[in-house]
């Protein structure tokens, strides 16, 4: 439980290295209107999917604070919290702005990032689940950004530099974490977990495409 | 074709090259065909008069022959030709879905003629054309080909339109939902400009399905068949289309911006006054369709009035909770449960 909280507390002071960063994600204008059908469900689809995700990330720091409120990280991750919210208002504008809908499993995604913070204060393997995750969103957020490339880089400029900003604070994270990640080399089944996770995010970000 | 390219090479064989450029004609000639002529054998220099002037005459033609060859290679460029005089054939059926290909290649060629309109142009004039025989025909393939005649076409053009009755019943909606969005959108415009005042959501929401239902009152003796026509199973995924895209422009210039399961709930139920409406309206005989009218507020104010049971309904459930908490806090107080020992 404890090394846990502890490895809670590097995560997240790891993260605080790139609040900067974060920060200016959230100053950017929106995206220019979208020429034809093909390219505004393009964007649809990806706006909802990142939307979703910072919903989810959203509930995750929820169910983190509802655990550890009231101990010593809790202040740190709320403010990790105060910065995912801002990025979560930002989605909001960019969605109502473009009349893009959002995905039907909102419901669904607050419950699960409600319980998946919860439980990931506790269990054991928590550097390595997070790992897995930040990988998972790290290629998920790649796939997205060659995606705009090829189509036309001009055109997506702000929309690009949020998704780069994310990525590369992801795999800033990524390369600390790993050396955690040993840590939890030692807990039984990590291999398993972490496809099972990898796998569950894929199908997620499948699934939030559609729906 | 290829026994055409013979043909010509053969005119060309017995023929000096120096002759073509002498005279200047610009001939358009394939490297395929250039080559074939540097294949086919012996250039013999006899030439007499005749001949030359026959050789001439062959080249003339080949020149135009060559023009019009390389317009022929892409098909879909024939259809927009033989599209203005529709005599229905099979390949109008065929090119109705390359529409989407003809339009953009009709902007490359715009330079071949200003007069060619592409499938779907013409399609949408014939069925708005046809608009005007529905409370005669119905919505039937009988006024698309009434509207076709007037429009000086054969009413064999029937055949372009695969959906047939279908197609006149959704170029409708999708016609009524475009005009309703420009209306929307210029009373948005006022509104930005500060023209006019923004109405509350309500009265809002209550014009906008007014405004559209009233686009039906010249065809609403024959809409209970175009209903119908939209309920057919192969319609329904292009009506429904219709339908979510004008829920979703009203509540968009209504002004809402929920990104979350609000979203679903009002545009949920926003279509679902909007079709119990239209269906009072269909057998509303009262004048100038009040009781419609009427119907239609009653049905926006019960909306109106169940979100706002829901909010209150919200706040009571987290005060409770709250008030229960607080009650167990107490209690574990009083009994010393609280205590450190």
């Amino acid at each position: 439980m404890q090394r846990a909280a502890k490895c809670a507390l590097r995560l997240d002071l790891s993260r605080a290295f790139c609040l900067e960063v974060n920060v200016n994600v959230c100053m950017l204008k929106s995206l220019p209107p979208p020429r034809d059908e093909e390219e505004k469900a393009m964007l649809d689809s990806m706006l909802r999917v990142d939307h979703a995700g910072e919903y989810g990330a959203n509930r995750i720091y929820a169910g983190q604070m509802a655990v550890l409120g009231r101990t010593r990280t809790g202040p740190l991750i709320q403010y990790m919290w105060d910065q995912e919210k801002m990025h979560l208002e930002k989605f909001n504008e960019i969605l109502g702005e473009h009349r893009v809908r959002p995905t039907l499993l909102l419901p669904l995604w607050n419950i699960a990032g409600f319980a998946l913070g919860m439980i990931l204060t506790r269990i054991e393997g928590t550097m390595s689940c997070t790992v897995a995750v930040e990988e998972s969103i790290s290629e998920h957020y790649n796939s997205q950004i060659q995606t705009l490339m090829e189509a036309e880089p001009e055109r997506y400029t702000e929309l690009l530099q949020v998704m780069l900003l994310k990525n590369f604070v992801m795999m800033k994270k990524k390369n600390r974490d790993t050396g955690l990640e040993h840590d939890a080399e030692s807990v039984p089944g990590y291999l398993l977990l972490k496809t099972v996770i990898q796998v569950d995010c894929k199908a997620a970000i499948y699934i939030l495409q559609r729906i | 074709m290829i026994f055409g390219i013979k043909e010509k090479s053969i005119i060309l064989t017995n023929f000096d090259v120096l002759f073509a450029i002498a005279t200047n004609i610009h001939v358009r000639l394939k490297t395929g065909f250039v080559l074939q002529v540097a294949v086919q054998g012996t250039v013999s220099l006899q030439c007499s008069n005749v001949r030359r002037g026959f050789h001439r005459a062959a080249l003339l033609r080949l020149a135009s022959d060559s023009k019009s060859d390389t317009s022929v290679p892409p098909p879909s460029y024939h259809e927009v030709h033989t599209a203005g005089e529709s005599s229905s054939s099979s390949a109008q059926g065929e090119s109705s879905e390359d529409a989407q290909p003809n339009t953009s290649f009709q902007d490359q060629s715009g330079e071949h003629g200003e007069d060619y309109e592409t499938e779907e142009q013409l399609q949408a004039r014939i069925l708005t054309a046809a608009l005007e025989f529905v409370p005669q025909h119905g919505w039937t393939v009988e006024a698309i080909a009434a509207a076709a005649e007037t429009l000086g076409l054969s009413s064999a053009s029937t055949g372009m339109f695969n959906n047939g009755a279908g197609d006149l019943v959704l170029h409708f909606v999708a016609q009524c939902n475009a005009q309703l969005a420009e209306t929307l959108a210029e009373q948005n415009n006022q509104v930005q400009l500060g023209q006019a005042e923004a109405k509350k959501t309500a009265e809002f929401l209550k014009d906008a399905v007014e405004t559209r239902l009233r686009m039906l009152i010249p065809y609403i003796d024959t809409w209970p068949q175009a209903m119908s026509i939209l309920l057919l199973p192969h319609n329904i995924p292009d009506s429904l289309k219709h339908l979510s895209t004008m829920v979703d422009d009203i509540w968009y210039y209504a002004g809402d911006r929920s990104t979350d399961v609000n979203w679903y709930t009002r545009r949920a139920a926003l279509t679902g006054i909007y079709n119990t409406t239209e269906l009072v309206m269909v057998q509303d005989s009262s004048p100038d369709f009040e009781e419609t009218w009427a119907f239609l507020d009653n049905r926006i104010k019960d909306v109106v009035n169940m979100a706002n049971t829901a909010k209150q309904v919200q706040a009571t459930g987290e005060a409770v909770v709250q008030g229960l908490m607080g009650a167990a806090i107490t209690l574990k107080n009083l009994t010393g449960m609280n205590q450190r020992r």
